[in-house]
């Protein structure tokens, strides 16, 4: 819902928007400048080498911290807003073990690294579209059968997972497989990117236009019902727009833990309700965590780590600080 | 609306049976209030009107089947207040009354301005003036029943069903709350039906009340109409042995009171 009347609330939220967006801006700057090839503004327009570097490497890189994350979080705020649970995650219909299963068929049975998004891409939507067909069999609809499908499909995904690892050649197609399972943006390539980013917009548009609908769905569900809400409907159509978000961002990366769950609760930490600000807040935080640990990853070691070391290492205390936090509330 | 007939309503949770066969009609211009003790069927028997619940037998909105009715069309006609709102996320008041419109509402459409005024006039007529911004989870219960009466009113609907919507609420905040439904259904083209627990408050605001009792229908009374011995004799089957007291105000108006009779002996 939007703000009623002008009114107090609306300044500090738009300065919040506009300070959150120039975070996200600085440190997509920073993105697309540190590295272990070091580029400098004029050395991009100059030097061929920088401009390879920064076109086929760099840029990708920084969208995809921008793009990814913010779609990540815009998708955890809906996610537990339809769940009607803080904790709800993107992994909680079972997309993230369906890409990760995908991604170590891609590294065990396909060459080159767009196969191996296509792959993960694919075996995401599969994971999605089993929940939600596993879902549709409980004719109450009720949210929690979604859940359990999740569950069912992720232990599916998982044994899959398990099943290609012990195929998998230890030396080389064993360690590909953890190493994307643990997420990183190095691997992301510019001919994998437009696809995957305009599914993600196309998603994430689709979510901003139903973010009231969204709001509804946060009632019970005979309440909403009686709202005038198509509740089973409506439920898969936003949870289908959310989760494919999630696989065309889970599809280039690998796994980031945390951005999903950590980036609403910031936003409304920060931006109190629900409305269309917290969720725009939501996404920026998303891409701010993932470019700030994105950046760190490539910046702290001699070797590139995996980001979901940082996303964990910046998440893990927060989630603490808002469960002492909830604590103290009741 | 002219009424709304139910006829041979049973319906229950997961293959057990809690509402058995019941039928009764609700007249438009009328409060219908449904007693019985806990665990009655009370609740079931709003929320399988409201068609929450999976029933069998039929309600009728002037010859409209309202099962065969899509959510948005019947969402337009009935409006339903549950005991408590599963609402959990962080959302003003307002936005909890514009949730209200919307029936009236495209998919993808916003509230207009009008329907925020609307909505701010609503919190303030239900008794929270200026309480528009105020976090809906941060009010009290009663503060959030009020909340979702307001929401309800402003949806425009034909019939509003409301569970216990006394339950939370404090003395005055009850009386304002049936006060409203008694104006809401003024015109004689809207009508009410709610479950209450508190017997002296449905006896002096209900026009009439369906007595429940094991999930079977106990009797209609019309506490305005009826005989003091016809209402205590109804309200007997399900409460045990009651009588009826009238008192008058300092405003002459005359209340039913109801005593539970092994609490205080009554002598003529």
């Amino acid at each position: 819902m939007t703000p009623s009347t002008t009114s107090p609330t609306r300044r500090p939220e738009a300065v919040l928007l506009s300070a959150a967006a120039l975070l996200v801006a600085a440190l997509a700057v920073a993105s697309l400048l540190v590295g272990k090839y070091p580029l400098t503004v004029s050395g991009i327009f100059q030097d061929e080498m920088q401009r390879q570097v920064f076109l086929t490497l760099r840029l990708p890189r920084a969208l995809t911290g921008v793009c990814g994350g913010f779609a990540l979080g815009v998708c955890g705020f809906v996610y537990q807003t339809v769940f009607r649970n803080p904790l709800a995650s993107p992994d909680i219909i079972g997309v993230s073990s369906g890409a990760s299963a995908g991604a170590a068929a891609g590294i065990l049975f396909l060459s080159g690294a767009a196969e191996i998004t296509l792959a993960a891409f694919g075996g995401a939507l599969a994971a999605v579209l089993l929940a939600l067909g596993l879902s549709a069999l409980d004719r109450r609809g009720q949210s929690g059968t979604i859940v359990l499908a999740g569950i069912a499909v992720h232990a599916l995904a998982q044994t899959v997972l398990m099943a290609l690892k012990l195929t998998a050649d230890p030396e080389r197609e064993l360690a590909s497989i953890e190493y994307w399972i643990m997420g990183s943006l190095n691997g992301v390539k510019a001919s994998a990117l437009p696809v995957n980013l305009a599914i993600c917009a196309l998603c994430v548009a689709a979510l901003f236009a139903l973010h009231r609908q969204v709001l509804l769905l946060s009632a019970e569900e005979g309440e909403a019902r009686m709202l005038g809400v198509n509740v089973t409907a409506l439920r898969l159509l936003v949870l289908l727009a959310a989760t494919l978000a999630v696989a065309a961002v889970v599809s280039l990366t690998g796994l980031v833990s945390f951005v999903g769950l950590l980036a609403p609760h910031a936003a409304r930490l920060v931006c109190k309700g629900s409305r269309l600000p917290t969720l725009v807040l939501s996404g920026l935080c998303g891409s701010a965590l993932l470019c700030a640990a994105d950046i760190l990853a490539r910046s702290v070691a001699a070797t590139e780590l995996p980001v979901s070391i940082f996303t964990s290492l910046l998440g893990a205390p927060f989630l603490v600080f808002l469960l002492v936090r909830e604590g103290r509330r009741t | 609306m002219k009424q709304l007939q139910v006829s041979h309503l049973t319906a229950g949770y997961h293959g057990r049976e809690v509402v058995h066969d019941l039928s009764f009609t609700l007249p438009a211009g009328q409060v219908l209030g449904v007693l019985g003790a806990n665990g009655s069927g009370k609740t079931t028997l709003i929320k399988a009107i409201c068609g929450i619940l999976p029933h069998k037998g039929q309600c009728t909105l002037d010859g409209r089947v309202l099962e065969r009715l899509r959510p948005k069309a019947l969402a337009r006609l009935c409006g339903y207040i549950p005991q408590r709102s599963g609402l959990s996320i962080e959302l003003s008041a307002l936005d909890v009354v514009l949730m209200g419109f919307n029936p009236h509402l495209g998919l993808l459409q916003p509230p207009t301005p009008a329907m925020r005024r609307a909505a701010s006039a609503m919190l303030e007529r239900v008794g929270l003036p200026g309480r528009d911004r105020e976090s809906y989870l941060t009010l009290s219960e009663g503060q959030k029943q009020l909340c979702l009466l307001a929401r309800a009113l402003a949806g425009g609907a034909e019939l509003l069903f409301l569970d216990e919507p006394e339950s939370a609420l404090d003395l005055r905040a009850r009386h304002r709350t049936l006060h409203l439904l008694r104006q809401f259904t003024a015109q004689g083209d809207r009508a009410v039906l709610l479950s209450l627990h508190d017997p002296n408050l449905a006896l002096n605001f209900c026009d009439a009340l369906l007595l429940v009792e094991e999930g079977r229908g106990a009797g209609l009374v019309h506490p305005g109409t009826d005989s003091d011995e016809t209402l205590t004799a109804a309200l007997s089957r399900i409460y045990g042995p009651v009588c009826l007291r009238r008192c008058t105000d300092d405003n002459g108006q005359s209340h039913l009171v109801m005593l539970k009779e092994e609490d205080v002996p009554c002598s003529p």
